[in-house]
């Protein structure tokens, strides 16, 4: 009978502790209060980058100055994503922190994922 | 014995549904021919009230143009932590992106709808691209964007 009770007792814990873990991640807003366990893990994903601010915003034309490491062409009209002069200007003194890609750091704990698998891309 | 027996189906019952809260679901995303270089692409969930409640990809990895993903970085504020582990590289024209993901189940039927922001240098910005409600009968379902996007689909 002590042995029932005891298993009872740690299979009651479990189901409790994986319930409550789960109803905190998907029933609550991401930035509610009221949400006690993934809240912890919600504040670790904030406390990690260190933004830094950027000295490219004061609207000055010579930003557009490839030559100099410290300048590059964010105030551009339109933003150049693939294009070779934007590949070499991510020297230290950046303002601008990149996301950590896929497969290095685990999904943020907004909710939406399971504790599952990594996500698995593929472009064809 | 009995006991034992019924007391760890009982508690077996339990569990499982907590394990079970999450399935594998393929988004999968094709880009028309526009004609220009790589597209960043954020594709991100607002809950029935239409407030934004997470990221789920982000194809583009330099976040000084995210502000062009104009919808979603309203939204974040650009936040990297809101993608850290959910990002690749843009993705070319006439391409497909699929990415597949362990979703919470609590995400379908509930009111939440997926978008996608689009964005092509030197090309307009294109904030909510598509908007498709994440519902079980809308699974496997086609839905064409606004100027970049040919299709979108989800699958479970």
């Amino acid at each position: 009978m002590k042995k029932t009770i005891a298993i009872l007792a740690a299979t009651t814990a479990l189901a409790a502790a994986i319930g409550l873990s789960a109803w905190s991640a998907v029933s609550a807003e991401p930035d509610a209060e009221a949400r006690p366990i993934a809240a912890a893990f919600a504040d670790g994903q904030e406390a990690f980058p260190l933004v830094l601010v950027s000295d490219d915003d004061d609207g000055e034309e010579s930003d557009d100055d490839d030559k100099d490491d410290d300048k590059d062409d964010e105030d551009d009209e339109r933003p150049k994503r693939s294009g070779d002069d934007d590949d070499d200007d991510d020297g230290a003194g950046r303002g601008a922190v990149n996301p950590a890609p896929a497969g290095s750091v685990t999904p943020p704990q907004n909710g939406l994922f399971g504790n599952g698998a990594a996500p698995q891309v593929q472009v064809n | 014995m009995k006991s034992i027996v019924a007391a760890l189906a009982l508690t077996t019952a339990l569990t499982l549904p907590g394990l079970a809260m999450a399935r594998p679901v393929t988004l999968t995303t094709t880009l028309n021919n526009y004609g220009g270089d790589g597209a960043y692409l954020v594709l991100y969930v607002t809950d029935a009230q239409g407030a934004y409640a997470g990221s789920l990809w982000m194809a583009g990895g330099k976040s000084k143009y995210y502000q062009h993903l104009s919808d979603w970085y309203r939204a974040t504020s650009g936040d990297p932590a809101q993608i850290n582990g959910i990002s690749g590289a843009s993705v070319g024209a006439g391409r497909t992106l699929r990415i597949t993901l362990d979703l919470a189940d609590a995400l379908f039927d509930a009111g939440y709808t997926v978008h996608v922001d689009a964005a092509v240098e030197n090309m307009r910005d294109s904030p909510n691209e598509i908007a498709v409600p994440l519902t079980t009968k809308g699974a496997g379902t086609p839905v064409g964007g606004r100027r970049y996007v040919a299709s979108f689909t989800f699958e479970m």
